[in-house]
């Protein structure tokens, strides 16, 4: 069991973390790509960086937003905070850092790290039950939607269940095994699937501004290609 | 969705459940016309002009980005007026979103290659562009879901995308392609198909009209005054339909001393390519451009309309070719005339209680929101606010061309325009202001089918008409036209 959990934690773990970060990576000089692109196709160079701008902000820190649909949108707040925070500053998480490559950070207060664990588990489950519950979310979800929340609760759970032994009514190891797989799972899982929205979501909002600049003779070279340019409408 | 709710909104759920209908029939029973095209095929074709777009557009990188970003967090549906009045998830942004990505997913990614390879592939059918077609045109374009989305989907591109692929193959609302073949094809150059002469005589109609009213002979319509500043292009429909508002552009204008003509080549600001197809666009947006060159004028002004208004502002700089023309709406013009002070409005006229519908086109972005109301203050004494209004406004529901597709009324007025009918009357107003030609169409059919007595729509330049204050003119108190429904029959009777 012990090499299982080196295993896990070691090479698994640093595998995971680099097709997130190059997986990540791609997604992101890709997008740029894109919007560069537009930019330099377009003959309206006119773009509004500051509503752009204004659009990012207003949704990275969407505070103005709450009123709509507030519990749902608090909640989902609540866990956006919660789910980047603890693995982040986890003191357990820092020192592993620590011993590997050296680099530290400043870590949550244990009880502040168990208050945002189960902040973030509870959080999760209200917005699982409340894609369930609500038929318009039921009516445009995909399996990934169920999945990927259903996913994000192991290891949080079973994080917080290795921490706390007189709790956890599972031995120590497989308990921690499933925290830190699961947790491999959901890193290597960011770029194939939405949590690909944690790199793309400040670029996200440029889009709308750039994409209606569409390129000055687009139309007509469609048209050329397939065959309908000069046909009568 | 619960079943009860299904059911309830049975006819549209008809319509898509004929739509899904695996039979393939000669003509679609979508909820508008089209004309009859080569329907074979279908699937092989829409591919084919999605290529194209994908090859010559820059619509790859938005449909890759927002395939990666789309969480599918409903909260579109929450802001989506038409899916809350009939709680069909079809009528969920996201969800009609979903009918594009999940083409180019399939047929324009390696993933979506790879697994049709491997066996388990959906595939584009007929029945997916039906439902398509359908969906398209349930949407008003009104971009509310646009401004509200978390992840920046702009779900309203991927409507304009979808529409123009299916534009490309056929499918596309007769109302809509007629007008544009008028436009761009026909013998008259603008969608009413009004004749030049026809243009012409109804201004002079409308001068004589103005000297009546004012008692003042001076308020002329420019017909091909070269190297004016303003080429004028009202919503071609107000030659027919809307007097006031043109009369009071032309009082406006002759107050505040603008130069302004109205160019006989080409007299139409409308622009259906907006809601049907970039190729058409462009050569109407082209048209624009060559009657205000022709006259050698400098900039373009759109009358009250806000599909004209934008599809100038957003794409003279796209489609008009090298040091394009500026745009600006009217209500710019006389709102700055109001704030330097050339313009004389009489506060005392408008009694009654007024009210604002933002066109979701000049408003959903943020152009032209607080101007309007800042000139409707200067002179009614009674104005009152929508919920929500500005920026998070409610669509009138004949947004995106529906309000031209007769055969969609039903649904338009019934659907479509349900939570402006709701905001109409809580109002109470009597005058709904409404800068725009299909807003003020759509709102006139939603005040008769939801029986919203005593209100009426104008548009804003129709109200200012009645309060201008020209030298020389017949002052505006004196010109009041007593209306019998609001007649103040004492206060007549002691005025003699």
């Amino acid at each position: 069991m012990a090499e299982w959990l080196a295993f896990a934690r070691g090479p698994l773990f640093r595998l995971s973390v680099a097709v997130m970060v190059l997986g990540l990576a791609r997604h992101l000089a890709v997008t740029v790509w894109g919007l560069i692109r537009a930019y330099r196709l377009s003959d309206d160079k006119n773009v509004s960086w500051r509503r752009a701008a204004h659009q990012t902000l207003d949704w990275l820190v969407p505070v103005r937003h709450l009123r709509e649909r507030w519990f749902y949108s608090l909640m989902s707040v609540i866990f956006h905070i919660g789910v980047i925070v603890t693995p982040v500053f986890l003191l357990a998480h820092i020192r592993l850092l620590q011993k590997s490559i050296g680099v530290a950070w400043w870590a949550l207060p244990m009880t502040a790290a168990d208050v945002l664990t189960l902040t973030t588990v509870v959080t999760l489950l209200l917005l699982i039950s409340g894609r369930v519950g609500s038929g318009a979310a039921r009516g445009i979800s995909r399996l990934q939607d169920y999945a990927i929340p259903g996913l994000i609760v192991v290891p949080f759970l079973s994080g917080f269940l290795a921490a706390h032994p007189g709790l956890n009514p599972f031995p120590y190891n497989p308990t921690m095994l499933v925290h830190i797989l699961s947790a491999d799972l959901c890193i290597v899982l960011v770029p194939f699937t939405k949590l690909a929205h944690m790199a793309l979501l400040p670029l996200s909002q440029l889009p709308s501004e750039l994409a209606w600049r569409f390129p000055p003779d687009y139309p007509e070279r469609v048209a050329r290609q397939i065959g309908t340019q000069g046909r009568a409408i | 969705m619960d079943a009860s709710a299904e059911n309830e909104n049975e006819p549209m759920v008809e319509t898509a459940a004929v739509s899904h209908d695996a039979v393939v029939r000669p003509t679609r029973p979508y909820s508008f016309y089209i004309e009859p095209y080569d329907e074979t095929d279908r699937p092989r074709k829409f591919l084919d002009v999605m290529a194209a777009m994908l090859r010559h557009s820059t619509y790859d990188h938005w449909l890759d980005l927002y395939s990666k970003i789309s969480t599918k967090c409903s909260r579109c549906a929450e802001v989506c007026p038409i899916y809350d009045t009939t709680g069909d998830p079809h009528d969920i942004p996201c969800y009609r979103t979903e009918l594009i990505l999940k083409v180019y997913r399939r047929y324009f990614t390696v993933s979506g290659m790879l697994r049709a390879r491997l066996g388990h592939a959906w595939e584009l059918t007929d029945r997916h562009i039906d439902e398509m077609a359908e969906s398209i045109y349930h949407c008003t374009a009104c971009r509310r879901c646009t401004i509200e989305c978390p992840l920046g989907i702009d779900h309203a591109l991927m409507t304009h995308l979808m529409r123009h692929i299916l534009t490309e193959i056929g499918v596309v609302p007769k109302a809509l392609v007629v007008a544009v073949r008028e436009q761009l094809e026909g013998a008259t150059h603008n969608t009413s198909a009004i004749p030049v002469a026809a243009m012409v005589d109804t201004c002079e109609f409308l001068e004589e009209e103005l000297t009546e009213q004012l008692e003042y002979d001076k308020i002329k319509f420019p017909i091909d005054v070269e190297d004016a500043e303003y080429v004028f292009f009202p919503a071609v429909s107000d030659y027919l339909l809307e007097a006031d508002t043109l009369m009071g552009n032309a009082a406006v204008f002759h107050a505040t001393g603008c130069s302004w003509t109205i160019g006989s080549g080409n007299f139409d600001g409308i622009n259906y390519g907006l809601f049907v197809n970039d190729r058409y666009l462009r050569r109407i947006i082209q048209q624009l451009v060559t009657e205000v060159r022709r006259l050698g004028g400098a900039k373009i002004m759109i009358g009250e309309c806000g599909h004209a208004s934008r599809s100038a502002k957003d794409f003279v700089p796209v489609f008009g070719g090298p040091d394009p023309p500026e745009v600006v709406n009217c209500m710019e013009w006389t709102h700055r005339m109001l704030t330097e002070g050339r313009l004389q409005l009489n506060p005392d006229i408008i009694t009654d209680v007024v009210t604002y519908h933002d066109p979701c086109n000049i408003a959903r972005r943020g152009w032209i929101v607080d101007r309007p109301r800042e000139i409707l203050r200067a002179f009614c004494r009674n104005f009152v606010e929508m919920t929500p209004r500005g920026r998070y406004n409610y669509c009138c529901g004949g947004g995106g061309g529906t309000v031209s597709i007769d055969e969609m009324r039903e649904y338009r007025t019934g659907i479509g325009g349900k939570k402006k009918a709701d905001q109409i009357r809580a109002t109470g107003a009597r005058y709904l202001v409404a800068p725009c030609a299909n807003c003020k169409k759509q709102l006139r059919e939603i005040v008769e089918d939801h029986e919203l007595e005593g209100v009426e729509v104008v548009g804003l330049h129709d109200l200012i008409l009645k309060v201008i204050e020209i030298p020389g003119a017949k002052p505006a108190a004196d010109r009041t036209v007593v209306d019998p429904m609001t007649m103040d029959w004492k206060g007549a009777a002691e005025n003699g």
